[in-house]
């Protein structure tokens, strides 16, 4: 459980913003951070690790201490237990992608954690190159690699996948959900992904200015309760083509492509990699039993 | 996606089921059946103000006024425009709430011998319109 009450006055380009956020985390929760630049997420993260100090706060872990300004408790990121992947991977390129895992490894540490992580994100094959031989989305799964050894019970990941096309994407988002419960992780994840948000949190906080706007179940907060269609859904359109006097929209929800028939009014704000609500009444979709 | 604006003018409720009546002006009263109940949406109660939509390939066009269909809701009209296509076509139908788009088979459009300036009825069910607030 992490229980977090941070304030921090931070300098932006627009002047100075109070950062004034309260967290809590159930243990084994996936949670998400979310917001437009600027509105604090990176911060957040960044206080919980220990790289950045808070004006005023207490963080706490599982009755752990991490911070308490009052009593001047400061544990550093070491100390914190904590993995942190970035956007940008940030592995060493003159060590190959076993030594960048090995290099993570307290004094001391059992060694076959190592062995374990490349059979569990899948690196056998590729423990050996270095990673500028190896794609973005192999770098990033020796990155998230790298985070566990240590064994966290917090792994933070600040935009870990946007660098990454969209398959790509897909994996690394089941490669983190992996070992978010293999290893009982409490996750907290910055994204603006929001087919990512709704497949993988179970919880989402939304950040404006330096605080929490709302918070709650994604797809409550996602998806248009103002609307009475009950079969809704959250995607992003991947295609829109024009076909006798309709468009035929692609849209990708979660792993799933669908196609919707619209309207030229529809589609005229539209552009691919749009967010939209996918809305059909209750009535409309048929089920087919699968299997015997 | 056609969208009118109206209020909510009567509500009939059935376990989690309502036939929610939304009239748009003073002859035009759209029916729609929801998975919801008053208790479930806080919109549903009369004279909300709500927006009637429905998609356009779901509205049914007929060139007479019958009353044997279990079609509920209908708008005459007259067809402003049609702009064919080799499977499908676009009609725009001018009623007397504004203008409703539908898409029907260009076959039907022939076998009706429908033309701008034709006469017709918009029908759309019940079960294919959603409010929105």
């Amino acid at each position: 459980m992490i229980e977090a009450d941070i304030h921090k006055t931070l300098s932006t380009a627009n002047g100075k913003m109070l950062l004034d956020i309260q967290l809590s985390i159930e243990k084994g929760e996936f949670v998400t951070l979310y917001g437009s630049s600027g509105a604090g997420k990176t911060s957040t993260l960044r206080i919980l690790a220990g790289l950045l100090s808070a004006d005023e706060g207490k963080i706490a872990v599982d009755n752990t201490i991490w911070l308490d300004t009052v009593k001047k408790i400061n544990y550093t990121p070491q100390q914190r237990k904590i993995g942190y992947v970035f956007q940008d991977y940030a592995l060493f390129p003159n060590m190959t992608v076993r030594k960048n895992l090995e290099f993570a490894l307290e004094k001391g540490q059992d060694k076959s954690i190592i062995e374990e992580l490349i059979t569990i994100v899948e690196l056998k094959e590729l423990e050996n190159r270095k990673p500028k031989t190896l794609s973005g989305g192999q770098q990033q799964r020796v990155a998230l690699a790298r985070a566990l050894v240590r064994k966290p019970k917090v792994l933070l990941l600040d935009e870990p996948l946007s660098a990454l096309d969209i398959t790509m994407r897909a994996k690394l988002q089941d490669y983190i959900l992996k070992v978010h419960r293999e290893y009982e992780l409490t996750t907290i994840l910055v994204s603006h992904d929001i087919g990512e948000i709704i497949k993988m949190s179970d919880k989402i906080y939304c950040l404006e200015d330096g605080k929490i706007d709302k918070e709650g179940n994604p797809i409550s907060i996602f998806t248009n309760d103002k609307l009475s269609g009950k079969f809704q859904f959250t995607g992003e359109v991947i295609a829109i083509k024009q076909e006798e006097v309709v468009y035929i929209v692609t849209v990708l929800i979660g792993n799933n492509v669908v196609k919707i028939i619209a309207q030229e009014s529809e589609i005229i704000n539209l552009g691919i990699g749009d967010k939209v609500v996918v809305a059909s009444k209750a009535f409309n979709p048929v089920l087919l039993k699968i299997g015997k | 996606m056609n969208t009118f604006s109206g209020h909510i003018s009567d509500i009939q409720v059935n376990e989690s089921l309502s036939m929610v009546s939304i009239r748009i002006n003073e002859h035009i009263v759209f029916k729609t059946i929801l998975v919801e109940t008053p208790e479930t949406a806080s919109y549903l109660k009369n004279g909300s103000i709500v927006d009637v939509l429905f998609k356009e390939t779901e509205v049914i066009i007929s060139t007479e006024d019958t009353l044997l269909i279990s079609v509920q809701n209908k708008i005459k009209g007259t067809i402003k425009k049609i702009k064919r296509g080799v499977l499908l076509s676009r009609l725009i139908v001018t009623t007397e709430i504004g203008d409703i788009v539908a898409i029907i088979a260009t076959e039907a459009l022939d076998t009706l011998l429908l033309k701008e300036n034709s006469t017709v009825i918009a029908m759309i069910k019940v079960n294919e319109i959603m409010l929105s607030r």
